[in-house]
């Protein structure tokens, strides 16, 4: 039964060339338009979060200064007026739960690097074997060529991959030499990329040495902890929170440090990409509405053209839900058909974002396509289709066989 | 004979309602989406637009490190020996540096962290203060004998920034040290500014323990002098003194009107991508009203046909048929463009409550252009099925059925 109403909707569509091309065209071109701005969107989420996880989850991260009222959080510790200080490293490390927290000072400083200066973030991290062993988890830290930092290395340097390639004239490589503020380093050791845009541009030298270096004999500019094994890291979180409030004195929502788990900080970012995605697609579904428009004023044209016919149908036998699903089912295979091509066409789409993005040199995203999108696509299209055909299968499973079969 | 055109093509509008209606309410939302889009887009635009004109042209701004690292804090550090150099450079009228950093505010027991800036008391201060478009509204301005006093923004006294409103006169602690409030900034605009403290520079760096910095140098350029090329001495003078090459500035060298350019630029990049999304939902609108011009030319072939038996000429029916479907485009145009500014002026209420003073601009260009643009969409999309039916053979198609 179902079959035969699915060929003869077919039939109908095949019958009128023009009329439902030009309604596919509509649904076509709304849901390529969504499928390529989700997958594409989708893809910069995941890139994020890949590289926010490569921080790990168990990782909380401490900064200075309190959340600003505005939202104008303040990336780094520089633009801060507050500051933390290697004794708040120990409040941390006291935090049962943490089992281990090591303090990083960073600065902008000038590198030299054969006779070419930039000027590039310096992390000064700490080489004692504990917090060496955390920061080899971190994948913001992960080391591609030589070595890392070691316990006795005092003008030594470990050099982010881009700086090393791109940064300079000549390619940086182990064993040369550097001057960051005229200080004379050698290159141990080479990162691997991380797509951290700070990350990426930054130089590591032993923590004692950029103390020295920067004259911030007690500061810290961030503090990284990482969370025992089984235990919640917000729960956790708020331990440190308590602890430091109570180390500083400051009442609960004054605080003048910021403590954020890996988790918070990719979902906090989520949420903000979530919302830019929301309305560029709600945007662009509005063509979808207009296409759906479409295939219902094409479903009215040919319940009208069709009337005879279905009142010849009914007079011999077809029931109203017959001719109801008859028609609905015309206006999802519209609308299907225009799902598979539009999701196609949104996909090659995608990609093509993606390639010029490329292009330009952004490489932490990949157009994502997820089953998730593709089976939802179509299915919504779909429904598309027979949400428009719902009235005019409705007025034609609704009318009077006598009246129809008189009607030409 | 154009007017007979028109009555002939209500009259079909008409014959056809619903259809008619569909076709129509598509080029509504598009439009609708489009203008609505436009207005806010522009009126934004305008708002920042007239921000950047108050601070004059004539303005240069100098800020270690590149525009990104101002965000990112750091920096390579400026210092009075910049400044020095700045005020030698030939054409620099005036030039004052400043210090801002997030601290940590305190009024009766309630602590927020906000942006506190040190800004000089001498003569240097009205160029500053015309370039961040600081002005006083209420109390006065900072004097040079000012060392513990404070202005602040609109939003700290007005909006409940506080648990308790602060007044002119009151006391506020910045990093545990008390301000006297003395005047209070117009409404600037943006909320990051105008929940700022502005103190005497002097204390900021006692404040802050900032004895040298200088986060940003503002200059004005002498009369007569064409601030682009002062900013090229300013910027070559600093070079210089750092003994980098050209293209290797650790610094950023900006006249307002650059800085006005950059702006813009990016904001109609973003508006573009925007608009021409919003505007892919026009071209379904327009496909649909082929179909619709399809769908009613196959309808009518008989009539085609009686139309060209008594003398019609291939032009006429064209005509006919064109006029049709740009008056579907132009009557989805008109109601369209009234919900969209309506959708406008609803977001403007909104966010001028919430956010920011802004004002959706409706220019007659937008509502003319948007009439215009949906006729057009109309009669393109016609075009082929208008010219089908202007080729048909009257005799075939009198015989249709």
């Amino acid at each position: 039964m179902i079959t035969d109403l699915f060929s003869i909707a077919y039939r109908n569509l095949r019958r009128r060339k023009l009329r439902t091309f030009l309604t596919l065209l509509g649904i076509v071109i709304g849901v390529s338009a969504v499928v390529a701005l989700i997958s594409v969107g989708q893809g910069m989420q995941m890139g994020i979060n890949d590289m926010f996880e490569g921080i790990g989850a168990d990782m909380l991260i401490i900064t200075p200064g309190g959340g600003v009222e505005t939202g104008v959080t303040p990336v780094s510790s520089g633009i801060s007026a507050s500051k933390l200080y290697k004794h708040d490293v120990d409040v941390v490390n006291s935090v049962s739960g943490i089992e281990h927290a090591f303090g990083m000072i960073s600065d902008i400083a000038k590198v030299e690097f054969r006779g070419q200066v930039r000027y590039l973030m310096i992390f000064g991290v700490p080489t004692d074997k504990e917090s060496k062993e955390m920061s080899e988890g971190i994948n913001l830290f992960k080391i591609e060529q030589g070595r890392r930092l070691d316990a006795g290395d005092q003008y030594k340097a470990v050099v982010a991959g881009v700086v090393a390639r791109d940064f300079f004239d000549k390619e940086i490589e182990i064993g040369d030499k550097l001057l960051i503020n005229d200080v004379e380093f050698r290159v141990v050791g080479i990162q691997k990329k991380s797509g951290s845009p700070i990350h990426d541009r930054m130089v590591a030298i032993p923590s004692d040495t950029a103390r020295e270096l920067f004259d911030k004999p007690e500061e810290v500019s961030t503090i990284f902890a990482k969370v025992k094994e089984g235990v919640s890291p917000s729960e956790v979180a708020e331990k440190v929170e308590r602890a430091m409030r109570d180390d500083h004195n400051v009442d609960e929502g004054e605080e003048d440090f910021t403590v954020e788990s890996a988790e918070q900080m990719i979902s906090s970012l989520n949420t903000i990409l979530a919302a830019v995605q929301a309305v560029l697609i709600g945007i662009a579904a509005i063509s979808l509405l207009v296409g759906g428009i479409g295939i219902m004023n094409t479903m009215y044209t040919s319940v009208v053209e069709q009337t005879s016919n279905i009142g010849l149908m009914k007079a011999i036998g077809a029931r109203n839900h017959d001719i109801m699903l008859l028609f609905l089912l015309e206006a999802g295979i519209v609308g299907l058909i225009g799902g598979v091509i539009g999701v196609s066409i949104g996909i090659v789409l995608g990609k093509i974002v993606e390639a010029a993005a490329v292009g330009f040199g952004i490489d932490i995203f990949k157009a994502a396509v997820t089953p998730e999108l593709v089976i939802g696509a179509l299915l919504f299209s779909f429904i598309i289709g027979t949400v428009s055909g719902l009235f005019p299968a409705r007025r034609a499973a609704k009318m009077n066989p006598v009246d129809a079969m008189r009607y030409r | 004979m154009l007017k007979e055109y028109v009555r002939f093509t209500i009259s079909n509008i008409a014959a056809r309602k619903k259809r008619s209606m569909l076709t129509i309410l598509a080029i509504v939302i598009g439009i609708a989406a489009v203008v609505a889009l436009i207005s806010l887009g522009y009126g934004l635009q305008n708002t920042i637009d007239e921000q950047f004109e108050l601070m004059g042209t004539d303005k240069l701004m100098i800020m270690p490190g590149d525009l990104m690292s101002t965000f990112m804090g750091s920096g390579t550090e400026f210092t009075q020996h910049e400044l020095d150099i700045v005020q030698r450079v030939n054409g620099i009228k005036v030039a004052g540096a400043m210090i801002y950093k997030v601290a940590r505010v305190e009024f009766r027991g309630d602590t927020k962290y906000t942006y506190v800036s040190g800004i000089p008391t001498d003569e240097t201060r009205e160029v500053i203060e015309s370039m961040q478009n600081f002005n006083v509204v209420e109390g006065r301005d900072l004097k040079e004998s000012d060392t513990n006093a404070a202005i602040v923004g609109y939003l700290v006294v007005n909006n409940g920034f506080f648990e308790k409103n602060p007044e002119v006169g009151d006391k506020i602690d910045v990093e545990g040290r008390s301000f006297k409030i003395v005047g209070v900034m117009g409404r600037i605009g943006n909320e990051g500014d105008d929940t700022q403290l502005l103190i005497p520079l002097d204390t900021a760096r006692e404040v802050f323990d900032e004895p040298d910095k200088i986060d940003i140098i503002i200059a004005q350029t002498e009369d007569g002098y064409d601030p682009g090329s002062v900013a090229e001495d300013v910027s070559e003078a600093l070079r210089k003194d750092r003994s980098l090459k050209k293209g290797e500035e650790d610094f950023t060298v900006q006249t307002s009107e650059q800085l006005m350019d950059t702006f813009s630029s990016i904001f109609s990049l973003v508006l573009m991508v925007v608009i021409g999304i919003a505007a892919i939902s026009l071209l379904v609108g327009g496909i649909g009203i082929m179909n619709t011009m399809y769908m009613s030319i196959l309808e009518r072939t008989r009539e085609i046909g009686v139309m060209k038996s008594i003398g019609a000429m291939n032009k006429d029916v064209l005509t006919i048929f064109l006029i049709e479907s740009g008056f579907l485009g132009l009557f989805g145009g008109a109601v369209g463009c009234a919900i969209g500014i309506g959708i406008a002026k609803a977001v403007e209420l909104v966010i001028s409550q919430q956010f920011i003073a802004l004002k959706t601009a409706v220019t007659w260009e937008l509502i003319a252009g948007a009439l215009l643009f949906s006729f057009i969409i109309g009669i393109i999309s016609g075009f082929l099925p208008a010219r089908r039916a202007a080729k048909m053979d009257p005799v075939v198609a009198l015989r249709y059925e």
